[in-house]
């Protein structure tokens, strides 16, 4: 669970349509009209994240202190259990697991939220508040259970909200490994940790 | 009783609290006082800063070490992309980084006529940061107008092909000919890093995209993460613009000098082997204290104020040895965090505790930015004043960080109240002090009763083999 505390507000006279915030804001929520060269925020879909605030280019993006703060997440269902045990297993990742370390967001909860129909990063972003805190450590885990699922999620046209998958630990050349072993890179053994992360009991009864 | 050490002012930034909100350091209290480094451990280098050259010295020092590197292949008609991350402004107050990234446009310049030089300073997860400091230090006037600019990871990418598969940079940090790495050897997130390819990390962090930063701290594991750095600057599109490095040497006293070479590779040897033993010392002894109060007090995130070059990310791993590398999971690193469950304990029955010599941690002033809830949900935590609360309340990155901690109107306060509950007189202050530590006099004779034998030991037992696993020769 996130709760959103924060809006971004666009300021009409600043704002002069460079699109640069709705190619970074993660949950989709902020579009320019490129006739009018205007930016706007759908106050409903945004995460209260300030990407949009950091990266426009004339300071014309301010966060405000929404009235009323909402919470937002995706709740296992009992029934959906075992299949959400089951996905995060496949992608290699404890349920219990915390893949955004800025808003708390379990593997779990990621997985409930593809199983309930959220296919692309921007939308488990939109459910369960993934990616909007700092907005930049918590992509991977989203894709991986994306691929896990068995969905192949295309980048939003135009946008730099991400670009592509990319390797982890059990994906690393052998050839790789045996010439940095030297170096002090201990990729065999890290697989084994993460293994045994991945197949640790649950703390719930 | 020697006195405190002035602890750098508080800094206006959009990441932390007015400066006239901080009222009081805690380094002002009574029963502080400071130990300067080389006190404790007399074998570490002499350094240029703190010192009576001042910034000039840092300016003749980058100028020698330039004098040496082989600029030949940058000709006049080309760009060239000075390569900066923000944990260099923190050092020393900032200036001397800033005046070494100076010096590199002005030697670069006259030696080769290249007119075409640019800043592009990289940030961590505060997205402005290098912009604050780029005008802070002038750094827009010295490169011309446009030329110095903030680089953030959410900008767009540039693909990259490396031998494990496509990572991705920040377009602007390679849209020159040229790029020069421009960086420091203070140790910092040896949590992450593992002190492994440490000169090489911001090819996989400050001038990287979030899929490469997020595949460092997600993808791959605690002592595999860093190769994703390694894996970027030897690509050939890396490889190709690569002119040189250049880095202000560190040490827990302060900068050694600047050290620059083509060999990134042979440049990270010699900060391998002068980190494992000068941080490494001030953390081993670290690890030695039993309990305390930490207070930190310093214009960044929470987990990167420091005392000696010691973050309190790393402080509150102290009771591991974060240098062996036969440990998998310090007791905070990101992976460590991860692996916390639902209840708030560790998923596996090895990961180590917080440090439990910290029994209170004292948020005097310190900034937001970084996701900091792990540590006042695990360590005791009072934050000074309500303004800093609210700020934090008010960050996507820290929702959850005050719902765990205390709130407190003065320094005084909770200082009172840290040392009423925990009943310990120790106290360590991490202000950055410049050259040493502001503490508490029962913990300043503590460390210096152990730091010989912890230097010892250091040099003895731990150097050899912190070296041997990452295939250093212990012989410099």
């Amino acid at each position: 669970m996130r709760t959103i505390r924060m809006l971004a507000e666009v300021d009409a006279a600043l704002c002069t349509g460079c699109t640069i915030c709705d190619r970074v804001c993660p949950s989709l929520a902020i579009v320019t009209d490129r006739k009018v060269h205007l930016a706007s925020v759908d106050a409903d879909r945004c995460s209260g994240c300030p990407a949009c605030e950091q990266r426009c280019p004339e300071g014309a993006i301010h966060m405000v202190v929404r009235e009323k703060p909402f919470d937002i997440g995706v709740k296992v269902p009992p029934e959906d259990r075992e299949r959400v045990d089951a996905l995060c297993r496949a992608a290699r990742f404890h349920p219990e697991q915390l893949v955004c370390y800025c808003t708390g967001t379990r593997a779990e909860e990621a997985a409930a939220a593809i199983l309930q129909g959220a296919h692309t990063p921007e939308e488990i972003s939109f459910r369960t508040g993934i990616r909007t805190g700092c907005t930049v450590e918590c992509l991977q885990p989203m894709l991986r259970l994306l691929d896990a699922a068995g969905l192949k999620p295309v980048p939003p046209k135009g946008g730099w909200q991400w670009y592509g998958r990319t390797v982890t630990a059990w994906d690393i050349p052998e050839a790789v490994k045996k010439r940095y072993a030297e170096r002090g890179f201990y990729f065999d053994e890290d697989i084994e940790i993460l293994e045994r992360v991945v197949n640790a009991p649950s703390q719930d009864p | 009783m020697r006195s405190p050490i002035p602890p750098l002012p508080p800094r206006k930034s959009q990441y932390g609290i007015d400066p006239s909100l901080v009222r009081r350091r805690v380094s002002e209290l009574p029963g502080i006082t400071s130990l300067l480094a080389k006190d404790l451990f007399p074998e570490l280098p002499d350094v240029i800063m703190p010192g009576p050259g001042g910034i000039p010295a840092v300016r003749r020092a980058a100028e020698a070490a330039l004098a040496a590197v082989d600029m030949a292949r940058i000709q006049p008609g080309h760009t060239v992309n000075v390569l900066a991350s923000h944990h260099g402004f923190t050092l020393l107050g900032g200036e001397p980084y800033a005046e070494m990234l100076k010096a590199i446009k002005d030697v670069i310049q006259s030696r080769t006529g290249c007119k075409s030089i640019r800043l592009r300073a990289g940030v961590g997860l505060r997205f402005r940061e290098t912009e604050e400091y780029i005008r802070r230090f002038g750094l827009d006037r010295h490169f011309g107008d446009g030329k110095a600019i903030g680089i953030a990871p959410i900008d767009q990418a540039i693909p990259i092909d490396t031998e494990i598969g496509t990572l991705y940079g920040i377009k602007k940090a390679y849209d020159a000919d040229w790029i020069v790495h421009a960086h420091n050897s203070d140790v910092r997130e040896v949590h992450f890093h593992r002190q492994v390819d440490r000169a090489v990390k911001p090819f996989g962090m400050s001038y990287a995209r979030i899929e490469t930063r997020s595949t460092y701290h997600q993808n791959l594991g605690p002592r595999a993460a860093n190769f994703i750095a390694r894996a970027i600057f030897d690509s050939p599109f890396v490889q190709s613009k690569f002119a040189f490095a250049c880095f202000l040497t560190m040490s827990p006293n302060g900068i050694v000098g600047v050290d620059a070479d083509r060999d990134l590779y042979a440049l990270n040897d010699r900060i391998t082997r002068s980190g494992c033993s000068l941080y490494g010392r001030m953390m081993t002894l670290f690890g030695e204290i039993d309990e305390c109060i930490v207070a930190v007090d310093f214009p960044c995130p929470v987990v990167y104020t420091f005392a000696a070059g010691v973050i309190y990310a790393n402080f509150a791993g102290a009771n591991t040895d974060l240098y062996d590398l036969e440990l998998p999971l310090p007791a905070y690193t990101w992976y460590t965090e991860a692996f916390y469950g639902r209840a708030g304990r560790p998923l596996l029955p090895e990961i180590p505790s917080l440090n439990p010599a910290i029994r209170m941690c004292v948020h005097n002033y310190a900034w937001t930015g970084y996701p900091s809830a792990f540590f006042s949900e695990h360590i005791p935590t009072v934050i000074v004043g309500r303004e800093q609360a609210e700020l934090f309340d008010r960050d996507a990155q820290n929702s959850t960080y005050t719902r765990h901690a205390r709130i407190l109107d003065t320094t005084e306060e909770a200082m009172a109240y840290a040392r009423k509950v925990t009943g310990t007189d120790k106290i360590l202050i991490f202000d950055g002090a410049f050259g040493g530590i502001n503490l508490s006099e029962p913990l300043a004779d503590l460390l210096v009763k152990r730091a010989p034998e912890v230097s010892r030991r250091v040099d003895q037992e731990l150097l050899p083999k912190w070296l041997r696993q990452r295939g250093i020769p212990i012989a410099a």
